[in-house]
């Protein structure tokens, strides 16, 4: 097994990968969610790359990342060989992550609305106390109208967020310490910030695989993440909030079109 | 995928002032720019430019080890390991004596130190800059918040056992530092102080200079026995028992 580290010999594309992700987003055309007479589109193609890019990577990075030891954890590969797979792997998965999570970000300046609709509401509690309530019986709660995603989810999306930046960051100074000379005490508190993330990440990703795909009540939206597509009947029933604003707009785009054009102004 | 409405489309101004520029433009220029320049980068720095040389500074000195002098009692790797670790830890010692029980004199002890090589495989194969050669002393040394454990030095090393060791403690490289880094010692270490082997050692068979010494492959070879008293101890039959 070679010793060549690609974070060594070919670091330069670590740092190409959040340009491509940024570039690929200028580039992409979205559609928006909308009923399509029994179904409704929910996730479009750019959704899908922008989740399962980051989704995999993050996976993958966790176990080769955990496999070369955590602040916790004992190193699970002994030196040589072993690591420096590991480590190349890691290289890997960090590329498509970069690549991903730079594709959603830029995706996301593109339209703040993305962005707000995966932030928490002032429901969260009480959605969250219902919809769960609901789940494990309790026959006094009912189903709230939740909107896209369920505001538990967008309140894990704030810890998955902040795992994520802080991951990037300190991931960053780690890659420019191959480059430069980053002094021992900074990478004393950025090594183990990492590590932390890391543990964050590992945190929110588990739960989010058992209630996202595991819960046999969550397959019809883990089906929607490959065909971008849910019943509307399940709309109906789970994000009952959303699909009413999907009615709203798409009365309020149908008023727009039949409004009649203005006649062109003769000259005198 | 179409774009019914394009998302985030159109700035204040509107994209269609001339200029000004959109949400998506900007977007898109700072990914395409960004990748490009990159690339470009890149593509200079492997075809255009020269490649790069470093120059490593020689170490400020170097251990002098006698194995004819050595009596295998490991008294320097105790002391290795109690100024650099706080402990008497043969595992973690920077210095390794190796005795061959059924080897005979003078092939059956090995003293395995750090040779500060001129050129040091241990320093180029790092890839974080933690195993470096110490800008003020030229030591060979390793900076162990850098280590990220991937112990490439300890296969770089031509030698073997491999000089540079893996600290199974605190997870990180080690390497013998001349006691410029032994923080559980009064002395002050390095070229210009002392080293802890040294002094320990009752049959003086570790010396330093600040001369390099005449380097071979398997390392050099060093008399610490002539013009001393050990001349006075007639150890001369021994030697000529085994033909050397």
């Amino acid at each position: 097994m070679s010793s060549k580290l690609w974070f060594d010999s070919i670091i330069w594309v670590v740092w190409l990968a959040p340009f491509a992700g940024i570039l690929a987003a200028g580039v992409t055309r979205r559609t928006n969610p909308r009923i399509e007479g029994d179904r409704v589109l929910r996730h479009d193609g750019a959704a899908m790359v922008e989740h399962w890019t980051h989704g995999i990577a993050t996976a993958v990075l966790l176990v080769s990342g955990i496999a070369m030891g955590v602040l916790f954890f004992p190193a699970l590969v002994r030196g040589g060989a072993p690591v420096w797979a590991a480590m190349n792997i890691h290289f890997v998965a960090v590329v498509v992550f970069l690549f991903g999570t730079f594709y959603y970000g830029a995706n996301t300046v593109l339209s703040l609305r993305r962005l707000r609709e995966h932030l928490p509401t002032g429901d969260a509690i009480e959605y969250t106390k219902r919809h769960y309530g609901l789940l494990l019986g309790f026959k006094k709660f009912t189903m709230p109208p939740e909107r896209k995603y369920f505001e538990s989810e967008k309140m894990a999306f704030i810890m998955a967020a902040a795992a994520t930046i802080t991951i990037i960051v300190t991931g960053f100074m780690k890659l420019a310490a191959h480059s430069l000379n980053v002094p021992a005490s900074v990478m004393s508190i950025v090594t183990p910030a990492h590590d932390v993330a890391t543990l964050l990440m590992v945190a929110f990703i588990l739960p989010h695989i058992f209630f996202a795909a595991i819960l046999p009540s969550s397959w019809p939206i883990f089906r929607s993440m490959f065909t971008g597509h849910v019943s509307l009947d399940y709309a109906k029933h789970e994000h009952a909030g959303w699909l009413a604003e999907l009615e709203t707009a798409q009365r309020q785009d149908a008023a727009e079109e039949t409004k009649p054009t203005p006649a062109p102004k003769r000259a005198a | 995928m179409t774009d019914k409405k394009i998302t985030g489309g159109v700035t204040p101004s509107g994209s269609d002032e001339p200029g000004t520029f959109s949400r998506r433009q900007f977007v898109t220029g700072l990914g395409g720019v960004g990748f490009g320049a990159i690339l470009g980068g890149m593509l200079v720095k492997s075809i255009i430019l020269p490649d790069q040389v470093f120059a490593i500074p020689a170490s400020g000195g170097y251990l002098l080890v006698d194995t004819k002098k050595c009596a295998g009692c490991s008294s320097c790797m105790l002391a290795c390991s109690l100024t650099h670790h706080g402990e008497t830890n043969l595992s973690l010692s920077r210095i390794q004596i190796t005795q061959d029980s059924f080897g005979k004199f003078p092939d059956d002890i090995t003293i395995s130190q750090c040779r500060q090589c001129p050129y040091p495989s241990c320093v180029a194969a790092c890839p974080t800059g933690a195993m470096h050669a110490d800008a003020k002393t030229g030591v060979r040394t390793v900076d162990e918040a850098k280590c990220i454990g991937c112990e490439r030095c300890v296969n770089a090393c031509p030698f073997t056992p491999s000089r540079a060791l893996w600290n199974f403690e605190e997870k990180h490289a080690e390497k013998c530092d001349l006691c410029l880094g032994a923080k559980y010692w009064d002395e002050v270490g390095g070229p210009d102080g002392k080293r802890a082997c040294e002094e320990v050692c009752s049959m003086h068979a570790i010396k330093f200079t600040k001369e390099l010494p005449n380097q071979s492959a398997t390392g050099y070879e060093t008399d610490l026995r002539t013009g001393t008293a050990w001349n006075d101890y007639g150890f001369n039959g021994a030697v000529k028992a085994n033909g050397r």
